[in-house]
């Protein structure tokens, strides 16, 4: 007899199966003669998923260059008046200490459940600094060069109880038990210090469903996150990591923010072609319009017979792509969706070495004269400064406060 | 000697494992036996009970014993603490174990909130959450072993905290 719980636990394991490749009968009969190989099938998965782990320890902290994890977590912390900057320091340390561990697929110290922290799933913790910690702590000189609170700008729509923060914590994991197992153990170390300002979840492609480096696709059903400096790569390191600052800062990078809202009731009703326009590229692979590849570059100058621009003027591409070099920055937007209202969009980044010289002309521009701002609309917006990485017997911000 | 087994739970105390047999040549062994313990996450309780000179606190760690023989844990020593004692607790209160706290030969103990524990009472100076305290540890054979520990809030136990 094959229990409810057992019959279960094999139908997860056959569809594992097909994901792999391999062909798994759907027979029970054939189900139960296969319950071996698809029980070692099933350990590969959760070894390759589960057991993932991204290195915490190093020049960068962990969190900024890589693949999407499925699911992430950005917490924002302020300080408690009595937090001053010796208390940071061992705040910082034990923050740190319960990174390497939680990364490493341990618990934290004093973890209450430590049957929850088994195994990292690619868990990355990101520490990051707000202005208004540098103000409250008297550190308003040691800002990196470039960082400073975003303008105001017309299109934003602001609910000020999802932007700002003094302390980000921003957790991403491909499994959400281990997520918030992960996030309760860090705010817990953080009562001492701070309390939790807002916290927003967004959410990407699980592990196994698209290709390693596909992009995923935002809810308005476009590839997204293409045009990207590549992973890795020397152009990233130029683009994202800060050089020639303070060591606390040297190797990290500046962090913008915006929670950007859909409005996904208008958008439904423009046909395909409508919406490629408004974008700039095909809704079906992410090619530019006129491309035939996703990577495919786009061609601007490119005009069709009636002489006008194939992509068009008002094209979000067009406005958001770089006009200089120095225009650039990584992206790494996760999905967002409030179950209780529907609201929809984007929990959208940007990471640069200098967000005023980078990120800033182009977020100007785009908020003057871009006609994706007709169905979209910033509601939360916020800043960090990204530390460098940290190793055993440091943490974020050694050296500031 | 003392301050190089220091350095070494420095370095090593953000992972788990800390073997401490390679330091063996600085403990103070009078067993005929090899003193294979392990000492691994090891920390020391902030709350409001340590928060001020006078007070008192537990200290936790999962303790092994790779030897053939019992090894028993009679306290230990801080620099912060006027008295140190290993602890239990019985029907939610504390009380002074009678014989310290036994590590059976290739076992471990875990010392955690609501179960056995090393007392630190009568505070020199405050413990809040983050502090590094340096504690070292003390067995029957006569052999020490130093950590530095680091101190955290922790709600977990509920044990009943009572005059001494």
């Amino acid at each position: 007899m094959i229990s409810r719980r057992k019959f279960l636990g094999t139908g997860t394991a056959a569809a594992v199966s097909g994901a792999a490749g391999l062909a798994v009968g759907a027979t029970s009969a054939s189900a139960l003669a296969n319950t071996a190989a698809e029980t070692k099938l099933a350990d590969t998965v959760a070894h390759s998923v589960g057991r993932a782990k991204v290195p915490a320890l190093g020049l960068h902290q962990a969190g900024v260059e890589l693949e999407l994890q499925s699911h992430t977590r950005f917490i924002a912390l302020d300080i408690l008046p009595e937090t001053d900057r010796r208390a940071m320091v061992r705040y910082m340390q034990l923050i740190a200490d319960d990174i390497a561990r939680l990364a490493n697929g341990e618990p934290v110290l004093a973890d209450p459940q430590p049957q929850l922290a088994q195994f990292a799933a690619r868990l990355t913790v990101t520490v990051g600094f707000g202005p208004s910690l540098f103000a409250k702590l008297g550190l308003e000189a040691s800002m990196p060069k470039g960082f400073a609170p975003l303008p105001a700008f017309d299109i934003d729509r602001l609910d000020p109880n999802l932007c700002d923060g003094d302390l980000l914590l921003q957790l991403s994991c491909d499994d959400l038990p281990m997520l918030n197992h992960a996030a309760r153990s860090l705010i817990r170390d953080s009562t001492s210090f701070a309390t939790v300002r807002w916290s927003q979840d967004g959410f990407a492609n699980a592990q196994g469903v698209v290709g390693k480096g596909v992009r995923q696709r935002n809810m308005m059903g476009q590839v997204d996150g293409t045009d990207n400096p590549e992973l890795g790569s020397e152009d990233f390191a130029n683009v994202v990591w800060m050089r020639d600052a303070q060591p606390w800062a040297n190797g990290g990078t500046q962090l913008v923010l915006r929670r950007i809202r859909m409005e996904l009731g208008t958008w439904d009703t423009l046909g395909t072609e409508q919406k490629e326009q408004i974008i700039g590229r095909k809704l079906s692979n992410g090619a530019p319009i006129g491309g035939t590849n996703e990577t495919d570059v786009p061609d601007f100058g490119a005009r069709n017979e009636a002489g006008l621009h194939v992509i068009p003027d008002f094209a979000h591409i067009r406005n958001a792509a770089a006009r200089d070099m120095k225009e650039r920055f990584f992206r790494r937007p996760f999905n967002y969706v409030d179950g209780t209202t529907g609201e929809t969009g984007l929990l959208w980044t940007a990471y640069s070495a200098n967000l005023t010289e980078q990120y800033l002309p182009v977020q100007k521009r785009l908020a003057g004269g871009d006609l994706l701002n007709k169905w979209t609309t910033p509601v939360g917006s916020a800043v960090f400064v990204i530390p460098a990485g940290f190793d055993l017997d440091s943490y974020p911000g050694r050296g500031l406060f | 000697m003392k301050k190089l087994i220091i350095a070494t739970a420095i370095a090593f105390s953000a992972f788990s494992t800390v073997a401490l047999t390679g330091c063996a040549e600085t403990t103070h062994n009078s067993s005929e036996h090899s003193h294979e313990l392990t000492i691994e996450n090891a920390w020391v309780r902030a709350s409001e009970y340590s928060d001020h000179e006078g007070g008192m606190t537990g200290v936790f760690a999962t303790i092994s014993n790779g030897s053939d023989h019992d090894v028993i844990l009679t306290g230990g020593s801080t620099d912060i603490a006027m008295m140190v004692q290993t602890h239990e607790v019985v029907d939610g209160m504390m009380q002074e174990t009678e014989n310290g706290i036994t590590i059976p030969a290739g076992g471990s103990v875990t010392l955690e909130p609501g179960g056995l524990h090393v007392m630190l009472m009568n505070l020199k100076k405050p413990i809040v959450s983050g502090d590094k305290v340096n504690f070292t540890f003390a067995f029957d054979d006569g052999s020490e072993q130093a950590f530095e520990l680091t101190a955290k809030v922790s709600d977990g136990g509920d044990e009943e905290y009572h005059d001494h």
